[in-house]
């Protein structure tokens, strides 16, 4: 009869003889062939070479081939990255291939890597023992090496950028101007200033790639990358969004990038911080007024332009008003005052007070005067013959009215379409009556809105504008409110 | 061996202790293996096999039946010895663990990158339990298709069912060990399956007075989110009480079997013919004035070398090379999988940024899929009425017949097929229509919750199981039939609920052809 054990003896002879060759092939593979150890092995040969001298042959014969690694516990970082770059702190290492060449000196001298490590300032994997994991572009690790060219952007980490030596933060500079340039602050937030359209950029530079968007990039998924693209046609990265194609260079959306790879709210120890990181985390707590001039660029440039045309913004399906132009000759300073401070409810344009956009009352002061004091109001303000006393009017025969002249364009019961809305409560508290007759009385400059009372007297009376301005009063009225609500939807709905 | 060195009455003591000291090694030698070389006759076989703690689990003699592997296919034995792997790796592994969430990642990366073959032992660990898990699921499924749970062995059928309970708790409790976010939201996921009676407390507005959803879930997390207590809690577990249990049980489980008389197989009738090495045997007939005890047999007076007439070999050697062949086959699969392909560690976990999908460990991803219907149904009833059911075999099919046989009883095959075309075509026609068509919440959304806890793919899909295994019961008149039928369904609707939850769910739970077709975040 068959010995009934013999299959399994077979059995166990061949999966032993796999299992063991596998155990052996592992523990070559593991102890023997890691990419560190052959590293050290290429790199003792360059010592070799350069061992001409007494000092260079003490340093080849203490080379041991050992896992070598800068340990930061204040910075949470164990680096293993100088297992493989082995020479970056030997001054003869300049004519070697990467990785064993010498780190740029003047940075280590300010920044000894066994007080820094590497990663803090290169962002990757330290704990990686291969350069693809180190790198991690393709490897589950929030932060990959950055690039060469973008490695400044990790300086703000313990740095205020404007202090340090500006050849050295080129592109971060430059990112910040483009910042300003292109008016972000009108969407974003930064250090609680700037609008609500779009996300705050605090920690931009820590976000990773999970949080973004990568459906219409390319592979290999980056920060950088996805902020470059984006840069340069944010809808065609963020399908649907909002944002307005800030219109630059390559060049420029990696400056864009590199300052916004630098928006990082790290926690590091204050002794890692420099004096003048502090000093700017100080002065962020009482921000100090900022000229007029810098702040509508900064806040208000994006929508508004120059503030001299009004014109029809297609992404918002909606007018954006010219501000420096007849409105402002018109308007009373507390008039701006509070359409900045309030904003309008119901459209793009957000409340400015500190507690919202973060300007400070002297700040929103003095961009009312700076409205007021624009070239094209200037020129208009002796047209704005605010004196003339505005009559009692009737309100129903100020619908009449606004239903021929102006629902056209200021919609229904004036919800707003082409023109702005009119019935908007924080509009009408505002605007006093003298403001909204010569309105309707010169028009605005510049803007489709005519002129409905000529010079010379044809057009509107004065009390035809007086019954539309009763109509308009009567908007505000809660009695109103429900028609207005009805008529809002009836609008919406027609469109 | 065997003989006693004299000792010579007029020696010295010094002598006597130098003549020690030189046979030490010989006498050690003795100590430690007592025969000293291997047994050649089937008395020292015997006392081979019982004279050793560990081989004394087995019986002396191993029916031929038992040895065939077509029988177990060793699967009983792949889960054990891949518990001996996790044992040994997962003791390696806690020599470089840190349970903490602040160092738990970070201790991971160091075993992965540091520690020498580090990467390789967590290899082993992490596909050692997929085997495991694996193993105990295809071993229920054996031990039900050759009905080897029935009479006497519905205890252990039970303790197997704890078994595997045990099995897939380690696994789940090892999940969250790494601290990665593929650990994080999994666990988040299981703990919200937990959390499923909320469900229906939530529908009924007893929530506030009366939520034991509630309480699972925080007992399973020690807190309401995953965060270091939970990750102390699950190393605990990992580490102590589950393996602890396991141990515990699976003692038992091999205990049963020898008190039940073996691995079921049929009984040959006594005195008559049965077939075993291709030719027809006279089978063993115990004379009714003998008592036929162990030692009976090992004294001498036993049945003839390899062809004893009950059909039994000796277990040294012939039982122990197939567990041999058995073990070194576990652990040759297990390191040829970890050598090419490593277990998955992702970011460090990140409570703000969710994974999309968060899933579960495969083998929660058929609940996972039911749980998206409905989370107190999937995530509740459906797996207790599962695990009930299981339970319940070897209690309610109490027919003698059939055992040690794969579809033993007369039509089984039959059966078995029809239940897997039905539960096929159920299963997937549910989840079909459900992709396609969506379910009550698209069609009436302002539908009462309740309706839907009561109707969804997974309540009906237990209907219509229920239903065909009645619907056998009535037809076939066999209750192993019905039993049959439902447990073929309930392992076709696992199978594929787990496959399809695995492949076809992208982000949002939605369906996808493939994960490549899932955009990118």
């Amino acid at each position: 009869m068959k010995d009934p054990s013999r299959l399994y003896r077979w059995m166990l002879l061949w999966t032993s003889l796999v299992a063991l060759g596998f155990l052996l092939a592992a523990a070559v593979r593991e102890n023997l062939l890691a990419e560190w150890q052959q590293r050290q092995r290429a790199y003792r040969k360059l010592l070799a070479e350069k061992a001409t001298d007494a000092r260079g042959r003490e340093l080849l014969r203490n080379f041991r081939i050992e896992l070598r690694q800068v340990s930061v516990p204040a910075l949470g970082a164990v680096d293993r990255c100088v297992s493989c770059h082995v020479g970056i702190d030997d001054p003869r290492m300049t004519d070697v291939p990467q990785p064993y060449r010498l780190h740029p000196v003047e940075i280590l001298e300010h920044h000894p890597v066994d007080r820094y490590g590497c990663t803090i300032c290169h962002q990757g994997q330290g704990a990686a023992t291969n350069f693809h994991d180190a790198k991690a572009e393709d490897a589950y690790w929030d932060y990959p090496l950055l690039p060469r060219e973008l490695t400044q952007a990790t300086c703000m980490t313990c740095h205020d950028v404007s202090r340090l030596p500006p050849q050295d933060v080129t592109l971060v500079l430059e990112g910040m101007r483009l910042y300003e340039q292109k008016s972000c602050g009108s969407c974003h937030k930064l250090q609680g200033r700037g609008g609500a359209l779009g996300p705050a950029l605090d920690n931009e530079g820590l976000k990773t790639k999970h949080q973004l968007i990568l459906t219409n990039l390319k592979p290999p998924y980056t920060t950088w990358r996805w902020h470059q693209a984006h840069f340069r046609d944010p809808a065609g990265i963020v399908p649907g969004s909002q944002m307005k194609n800030p219109t630059v260079t390559e060049r420029e959306a990696l400056a864009l990038t590199a300052y916004m790879l630098s928006l990082r709210q790290r926690d590091v120890p204050e002794s890692y911080l420099a004096p003048d990181k502090i000093a700017q985390k100080f002065r962020a707590l009482s921000p100090q007024p900022q000229p007029a001039e810098q702040l509508y660029r900064m806040y208000c440039f994006a929508c508004h332009g120059d503030g001299t045309y009004g014109r029809w913004e297609k992404t918002f399906q909606r007018f954006i008003p010219a501000i420096r132009g007849t409105l402002a000759a018109t308007a009373t300073r507390e008039y701006l005052e509070t359409q900045i401070a309030q904003g309008r409810p119901g459209t793009q344009m957000p409340p400015w007070h500190s507690q919202a956009g973060g300007l400070l009352p002297k700040e929103i002061t003095a961009l009312a005067d700076y409205l007021r004091a624009s070239p094209a109001a200037r020129s208009a303000r002796d047209l704005a013959a605010r004196s003339r006393p505005v009559a009692r009017g009737d309100a129903a025969r100020g619908q009449m009215l606004f239903l021929r002249n102006c629902a056209g364009c200021h919609g229904v019961a004036g919800v707003g379409g082409v023109a702005p809305e009119l019935a908007n409560p924080v509009f009408l508290r505002a605007a006093d009556d003298s403001f909204l007759a010569t309105t309707i009385r010169n028009g605005r400059a510049a803007t489709a809105m005519p002129a409905f009372q000529r010079p010379d007297g044809a057009g509107l009376s004065d009390a035809e504008i007086a019954d539309i301005i009763a109509f308009l009063r009567s908007l505000e009225s809660p009695s109103q409110q429900t028609a207005q609500a009805q008529d809002k939807s009836r609008a919406g709905g027609s469109q | 061996m065997g003989t006693t060195a004299t000792i010579p009455e007029k020696t010295s003591a010094t002598q006597e202790f130098l003549d020690n000291l030189r046979q030490l090694p010989r006498n050690l030698k003795d100590a430690w293996f007592r025969l000293g070389r291997l047994p050649e006759s089937e008395r020292e076989e015997s006392q081979a096999t019982f004279h050793n703690l560990f081989l004394h689990l087995h019986s002396v003699r191993v029916h031929l039946r038992t040895l065939r592997p077509s029988l177990t296919l060793g699967l009983g034995l792949i889960a054990t010895f891949s518990f001996l792997v996790l044992v040994i790796t997962g003791l390696l592994l806690m020599i470089y663990y840190k349970p903490s969430t602040a160092l738990a990642y970070q201790s991971m990366k160091d075993i992965h990158y540091v520690v020498a073959t580090g990467r390789f032992i967590r290899n082993i660990h992490r596909w050692a339990a997929h085997i495991m898990v694996i193993a105990v699921f295809a071993h229920m499924a054996r031990v039900f298709f050759t009905a080897s749970y029935k009479k006497p062995r519905e205890f252990n059928w039970l303790v197997g069912l704890g078994l595997l309970v045990l099995t897939l708790a380690l696994s789940f409790t090892g999940y969250l060990l790494p601290y990665d976010q593929l650990a994080y939201w999994a666990t988040t996921i299981g703990a919200n399956i937990a959390n499923s009676p909320r469900e229906l407390t939530d529908a009924l507005g007893i929530t506030p007075y009366f939520d034991p959803g509630g309480f699972q879930k925080r007992l399973l997390l020690g807190a309401n989110t995953v965060g270091e207590d939970s990750l102390i809690r699950f190393y605990v577990l990992h580490v102590f009480i589950l393996p602890l249990l396991l141990v515990i049980l699976l003692s038992v489980h091999f205990w049963r079997i020898r008190k039940d008389g073996g691995l079921a197989r049929p009984e040959d009738p006594p005195g008559g013919l049965a077939e075993w090495g291709g030719k027809l045997h006279r089978v063993f007939e115990p004379l009714a004035t003998k008592t036929y005890g162990l030692m009976a047999v090992v004294r001498g007076r036993r049945p003839p070398v390899n062809r004893g007439p009950e059909g039994t070999v000796m277990s040294w050697p012939h039982l122990l090379w197939a567990e041999l062949a058995v073990l070194m086959l576990t652990i040759a699969v297990t390191l040829v999988l970890s050598f090419y392909i490593d277990a998955p560690l992702k970011e460090i976990a990140n409570p703000a940024v969710p994974e999309n999908p968060a899933k579960a460990p495969w083998y929660f991803l058929g609940l996972q899929e039911l749980v998206s219907y409905s989370a107190f149904m999937g995530g509740l009833v459906i797996p207790t009425i599962a695990v009930l059911g299981l339970a319940l075999i070897p209690f309610l099919d109490r027919r003698p017949g059939g055992e040690g046989l794969w579809f033993g009883t007369p039509g089984e095959r039959t059966v078995a097929w029809q239940s897997l075309l039905f539960g096929l075509v159920c299963t997937v026609g549910l989840l079909a229509f459900t992709v396609n068509f969506g379910w009550l919440r698209n069609w009436f959304p302002e539908i009462h919750q309740l309706w839907i806890i009561a109707i969804n793919p997974g309540s009906i899909l237990v209907l219509l199981f229920a239903g065909w295994s009645l619907w056998t019961l009535k037809r076939k008149n066999s209750v192993r039939l019905a039993a049959v039928a439902l447990f073929t369904c309930f392992l076709v609707g696992f199978v594929v609920l787990t496959y399809f939850a695995t492949v076809h769910r992208g982000p949002n739970w939605q369906f996808y052809w493939w994960p490549s077709q899932w955009p990118v975040h």
